[in-house]
């Protein structure tokens, strides 16, 4: 008890009118009292009833003939496999940079004055992330029907199961991008464009120079989201032979049965992929989202630092 | 104090305001606002918020376009041209082009936020003026002594304080060459403590000549800097005179109501 008083000394207790001297310390005899954390009872179980069930499960399913342990490792790096590997890849990518550059046009068309563009825009992103994505892919793969011949093409020979994948990827994620990339624009305070047009730019100059770069900031994290998401997608190009990483899993359990080992071998690779995503959009994010543009490039010569700071602020000369 | 400006700059109109209106939505923002501005007078409008003034700043460069009445600035209208009687609005181009003459400077500064300070001041100059880097960068550096933050070129908006992005703000608008200056309550977003640098900036502008109209709530800065005070309520110009009578003597009884509740 006495211990814990120590802090109240008598500037404390009693004074109408505390003005610091120069040298004035805290007065504190002895060393300052030590807060303590309350120990966290209920992450240690936790952790004991994760450890536990976990290891449950492991051992009953190493132990589990179904699981063929050996198939899926054999599986794993097989030529065919890893080409399926390398087409998901491909079709993400593609199927991301397509969607961002219709994105960007949909955006501008639905933020512009142009009323009729900005209805046109508004339509396209009701259309495309209305219709499920799976869906949409089997539109695309069935457009023979509604058009035999492109450019006096055979339909059906131009539009290869990757390509209705592709197409249909592209669209129905750039009804997502175009949302993104229009709160982008919307995040960018009203008062930049104000500021650019006051000098004399034009409204399309001050969004395009003065707006885009400022709201890339705010763009990039979700896109990051998105790409994820676009990895997983792709399996559904699957359903019409995309020759992605899950069709041909499936053309191998086909003919072997060995549905599970193959089916684990499609879940580790797609793991694989989501992981390598995620720690790259780890990395954008703590590049675009938590740092300010002046923290993450400094410029060639910045005479006084951030001492010079305190320093101009008592007024112009 | 700058009374009266040289008597052969004294005589020419910077701006003039004719029977302004505007509306926003269904409310009436100026009803019939009319003010003229000689080169080289310095302006305050006081008046309460919602009163009209900072809508007829954005009007003046056609940020907020106007639905009637005429502005012109140097004799050139801003914006609109007439034919036949009628206002027509100008093009894009040509209104932006209008505008590169007229500064402004704004309540919450409006920074170029991807951009340093040297590069918020030499933007216009260079890509709009289409003025050779180095040279735009040698006149951006003086400006920037100038507002007391040559050391800061390299800072970023976000790294400088409200007073010191305000100042940059001041020299990114000086940097155009600008004929006209306008503020529209340059220190309202300010900490107390910051107010004094960035008026104390605007007063060396004043004293170089330039051609301000000031909007603000600093009634000191109108008495000291100002020639004429305007004070305008309900988007209607109340009084319009020379600082000194306006803000010790003032006409209106709305206009007196409102000093007393400022100072």
């Amino acid at each position: 008890m006495s211990e814990l008083n120590h802090s109240s000394s008598p500037a404390l207790t009693a004074r109408a009118h505390y003005v610091r001297q120069p040298g004035d310390e805290p007065a504190v005899q002895g060393a300052p009292i030590r807060a303590k954390r309350r120990p966290q009872y209920g992450q240690i179980v936790t952790g004991f009833v994760a450890i536990a069930l976990l290891a449950l499960f492991i051992q009953s399913q190493a132990q589990n003939p179904n699981m063929e342990w050996g198939v899926t490792w054999e599986y794993m790096f097989n030529p065919v496999v890893l080409e399926g590997v390398g087409v998901t890849i491909q079709l993400a990518i593609f199927a991301m940079l397509i969607s961002i550059v219709l994105a960007f046009v949909i955006a501008l068309m639905i933020q512009s004055n142009n009323k009729v563009a900005s209805i046109i825009g508004r339509g396209y992103v009701w259309f495309f992330r209305g219709v499920p994505m799976l869906v949409q892919v089997l539109l695309w793969f069935n457009l023979a029907v509604l058009f035999p011949k492109i450019l006096g093409q055979d339909t059906n020979s131009l539009i290869s199961g990757f390509t209705a994948g592709l197409i249909a990827l592209s669209l129905a994620e750039s009804g997502y991008m175009a949302e993104i990339i229009r709160g982008g624009i919307i995040s960018v305070p009203a008062g930049q464009t104000d500021a650019g047009v006051s000098i004399g730019l034009t409204r399309n100059q001050a969004l395009a120079r003065i707006v885009l770069p400022q709201s890339i900031r705010v763009i990039i994290p979700p896109t990051g989201n998105q790409f994820i998401g676009m990895l997983k997608a792709t399996s559904l190009v699957s359903v019409i032979g995309g020759s992605d990483l899950l069709t041909r899993v499936q053309l191998i359990y086909g003919q072997n049965f060995k549905i599970l080992p193959l089916l684990i071998v499609a879940v580790l690779w797609y793991l694989i992929l989501v992981t390598i995503a995620g720690v790259g959009q780890h990395f954008l994010e703590r590049r675009f989202n938590a740092s300010q543009p002046g923290s993450r490039k400094p410029r060639k010569h910045s005479p006084a630092g951030a001492a010079a700071t305190t320093t101009t602020t008592g007024g112009a000369p | 104090m700058t009374q009266t400006a040289p008597a052969g700059i004294a005589t020419d109109t910077m701006l003039r305001i004719d029977g302004v209106h505007k509306w926003l939505g269904h409310l009436h923002v100026l009803r019939g606002v009319d003010i003229q501005v000689r080169t080289g007078e310095i302006v305050c409008i006081l008046g309460p918020s919602g009163s009209g003034k900072s809508t007829l700043l954005r009007c003046i460069n056609h940020l907020d376009p106007v639905d009637g009445g005429v502005i012109e600035v140097n004799g050139e209208r801003i914006g609109h041209e007439v034919h036949g009687g009628q206002l027509y609005e100008q093009g894009e181009r040509r209104v932006a082009k209008a505008r590169q003459h007229i500064g402004m400077v704004f309540q919450h500064f409006n920074l170029f936020g991807h951009m340093t300070a040297l590069d918020n001041v030499t933007y216009g100059p260079t890509r709009i003026l289409g003025r050779p880097r180095k040279e735009a960068v040698a006149h951006a550096r003086q400006l920037l002594a100038k507002v007391g933050l040559a050391e800061k070129e390299s800072s970023y908006p976000s790294q400088l304080s409200g007073g010191q992005q305000q100042r940059v703000a001041i020299a990114r608008a000086l940097a155009m060459e600008p004929r006209l200056m306008m503020f529209d309550e340059p220190t309202s977003a300010l900490d107390p403590e910051l107010v004094g640098e960035v008026l104390q900036t605007m007063r060396q502008v004043a004293e170089e000549g330039m051609t301000m109209i000031v909007v603000t709530h600093e009634v000191g800065f109108a008495r000291e800097v100002a020639d004429r005070v305007v004070f305008m309520d309900q988007g209607r110009v109340l009084e319009d005179g020379p600082a000194r009578e306006v803000l010790d003597n003032p006409q209106h009884e709305r206009t007196a109501a409102f000093l007393r509740r400022v100072h």
